[in-house]
């Protein structure tokens, strides 16, 4: 029975985010918080795999103090317990210094056998958490994995890969970075929402990591974030023979390299 | 955060509306086309756990309070009003047995309405008897161990659907009006009752409607709930949650006609600009946000004081009433801001404006919620 941490990011909802067309700047004020969607999947994966092969999934999560208001959101969907750190490092940690928090705070909890986490996040999707926690926990890596069970105390993983599938069998400990093809996350169920707040959940210091100041510097600057807007080229066809308009667009298209 | 709100019935509100976009909404069209029930929706619903939403978990129900449901009803109505409604209607038919039933009577039907293993309905309404429940003449007489009923109820939402019914009957043929009015638990399977005639009706039609006709159908007297003549009490004591219901409903409809309407304004292009851009139009969009939020709030008003088990008659009157017409006035607006679109089968407030005006109708009418109103405050 595989005990199983879950990493989930706490992200804007991008839907609420608007850019300024001239200025490329991205308006924030008015976007409200949530789980990531890719790490709704993660979550998910982990708890269909508990479901089905017994164990525990604990929840873990490194943000701002925001991060607060994702636990309940969070063990709504099946984790047991939920561990954070809610830190203002966090604003400006690239996947080094996440990775670095994440690993520390995963030796704090304790043992485990498989630590999940998406292929990338909503906002950086650097993709690169999930293996440098491999690195930093001594573990087994497997990226892209689109299924997940449990056999033997292994993990079997199927990786997708560009025109295969990699079907592959590692011993715990293995930190798995799971596709959003993996599984359709569930809706909670009203009995799990209300339960929610019942679950332990439990907040870690940065400061209680025995982290050296490097490891929470991060190794990459972003120094503008800008919205990409989509320019229309505005082209109207208007021959009065439909064929004629069709094969325009389509030297259109050609040109652009679109089809 | 939206400090009016606990973290979980903001979570609870955010399930239900994922739910609903995600599966109603693409449903809501053929259910209205075809006045298909909602058999689908309402047994993902009891996955949800949301076919017994605020009734105590101990009998199968989600122990969740009365603003979580408003909450909730009002995500389902935004996408499918019929299925909102096939929902509430359900939910409504275990209230009476948890409030007036015996111990025995709840163990055995409350968690198999709450589980959706089966579905309840609510019969009150006849041919004389609608608003005025002392127009009652459907009749209950006690011979040996059973109730025998004869009669015919009329516009019973979920009758060709339900296994349990709550019945209301006469059984004292002596009494007039409000009073030897009885409340009887009517399963299916044990008292064989006919499903008559199916109403088409001009909106909600994915909920069903139906005449439910008894001939001599006999009714173990165990499945008397309460004491003989509490049924008006029964009735009333029930409504006023059921109203709470429909109110948050009926803002579920306003918004909705708020959304497409802003959409559909933005969208458009007339005279080389967007609808938005004329103020008649604005002003319409901003007269239904008011009425929207008023609305909004009046609901949870009333579910906050029927969860503090304070009275609260008076207070979900009054949202019932704001509420459906403020829906009905604002799908009128939203047809209108949608010109021919909104004429056309398919454009969704074509639904919405059918669907909404049976809401200042069931329930109490606009009339009645007038009269119960007045009548607190003028004594």
């Amino acid at each position: 029975m595989p005990n199983v941490i879950v990493c989930y990011k706490w992200v804007l909802d991008e839907q609420d985010i608007s850019v300024n067309e001239n200025t490329l700047e991205l308006n924030l004020s008015r976007a409200k918080s949530k789980i990531s969607d890719y790490d709704r999947n993660a979550i998910e994966a982990g708890a269909r795999l508990v479901e089905r092969f017994g164990g525990k999934l604990t929840a873990l999560s490194y943000g701002t103090s925001d991060v607060k208001s994702s636990l309940k959101d969070t063990l709504s969907r099946g984790p047991e317990a939920v561990y954070w750190i809610g830190d203002a490092t966090a604003t400006k940690a690239d996947a080094y210094v996440t990775a670095n928090v994440l690993a520390a705070a995963i030796k704090q909890i304790g043992s485990f056998d498989i630590v999940i986490c998406a292929e990338g996040s909503a906002d950086q999707y650097s993709q690169q958490v999930g293996p440098r926690l491999a690195a930093l926990l001594g573990a087994a890596a497997v990226t892209f994995a689109n299924q997940l069970d449990w056999a033997d105390g292994q993990l079997v993983a199927h990786r997708k890969l560009e025109n295969s599938i990699e079907v592959l069998r590692t011993d715990a400990p293995v930190v798995a970075s799971v596709l959003p093809e993996i599984n359709e996350a569930r809706i909670p169920a009203l009995k799990q929402v209300l339960a929610a707040g019942k679950k332990p959940m439990t907040e870690l210091k940065i400061s209680d990591l025995q982290l050296d100041a490097a490891k929470l510097q991060p190794k990459n600057k972003v120094d503008k974030i800008k919205g990409a807007v989509f320019n229309r080229k505005n082209i109207i066809f208007k021959e009065s023979n439909a064929a004629e308009n069709v094969s325009k667009l389509l030297d259109c298209l050609k040109k652009e390299s679109v089809v | 955060m939206n400090s009016l709100f606990t973290e979980e019935q903001l979570l609870l509100q955010a399930a239900a509306r994922e739910f609903a976009e995600k599966e109603l909404q693409p449903r809501a069209a053929r259910i209205d086309q075809e006045a298909v029930f909602p058999e689908e929706a309402m047994k993902m619903l009891a996955e949800l756990e949301m076919t017994g939403i605020p009734y105590p978990q101990e009998y199968g129900g989600g122990g969740a309070d009365m603003i979580s449901y408003a909450l909730i009803l009002e995500e389902l109505a935004k996408q499918c009003e019929a299925t909102a409604l096939t929902l509430s209607s359900h939910t409504m038919a275990a209230a009476p047995i948890l409030t007036f039933g015996a111990k025995e009577q709840i163990t055995r039907f409350v968690p198999a309405l709450n589980s959706l293993r089966k579905i309840g309905a609510f019969a009150l309404t006849e041919a004389g008897a609608g608003s005025d429940a002392g127009g009652i003449v459907t009749s209950a007489v006690l011979d040996g161990d059973d109730y025998v009923i004869n009669g015919t109820k009329i516009f019973i939402t979920n009758g060709d659907k339900c296994d349990i019914v709550l019945l209301f009957a006469r059984t004292d043929p002596a009494s007039k009006g409000n009073k030897g009015l009885s409340a009887f638990i009517v399963e299916k399977k044990v008292s064989d009752f006919e499903v008559g005639k199916h109403e088409d009706k001009m909106g909600i039609r994915g909920s069903h409607t139906t005449e439910l006709i008894f001939r001599n159908c006999r009714v173990p007297k165990e499945n008397l709930l309460g004491k003989p003549g509490e049924g008006l009490k029964i009735a009333l004591t029930t409504l006023v949650g059921g109203r709470i219901a429909i109110a948050a409903q009926a803002v579920g409809v306003a918004q909705a006609c708020l959304d497409e309407s802003i959409n559909y304004a933005k969208e458009r292009h007339q005279f080389g600009r967007p609808l938005a851009s004329n103020q008649a139009i604005q002003w319409m969009i901003a007269d239904m946000a008011k009425d929207v939020a008023a609305a909004r709030l009046l609901t949870h008003h009333a579910a906050k004081l029927f969860d503090l088990g304070e009275p609260c008659g008076t207070q979900a009157s009054i949202a019932k009433l704001f509420a459906s017409e403020a829906a009905m006035n604002h799908a009128i607006k939203a047809v209108q801001i949608h010109g021919g679109y909104g004429y056309v089968r398919g454009t969704k407030v074509e639904r919405l404006f059918r669907d909404v005006k049976v809401m200042e109708i069931f329930e109490g009418t606009s009339e009645v919620h007038r009269m119960i109103i007045s009548g607190s405050l003028i004594k």
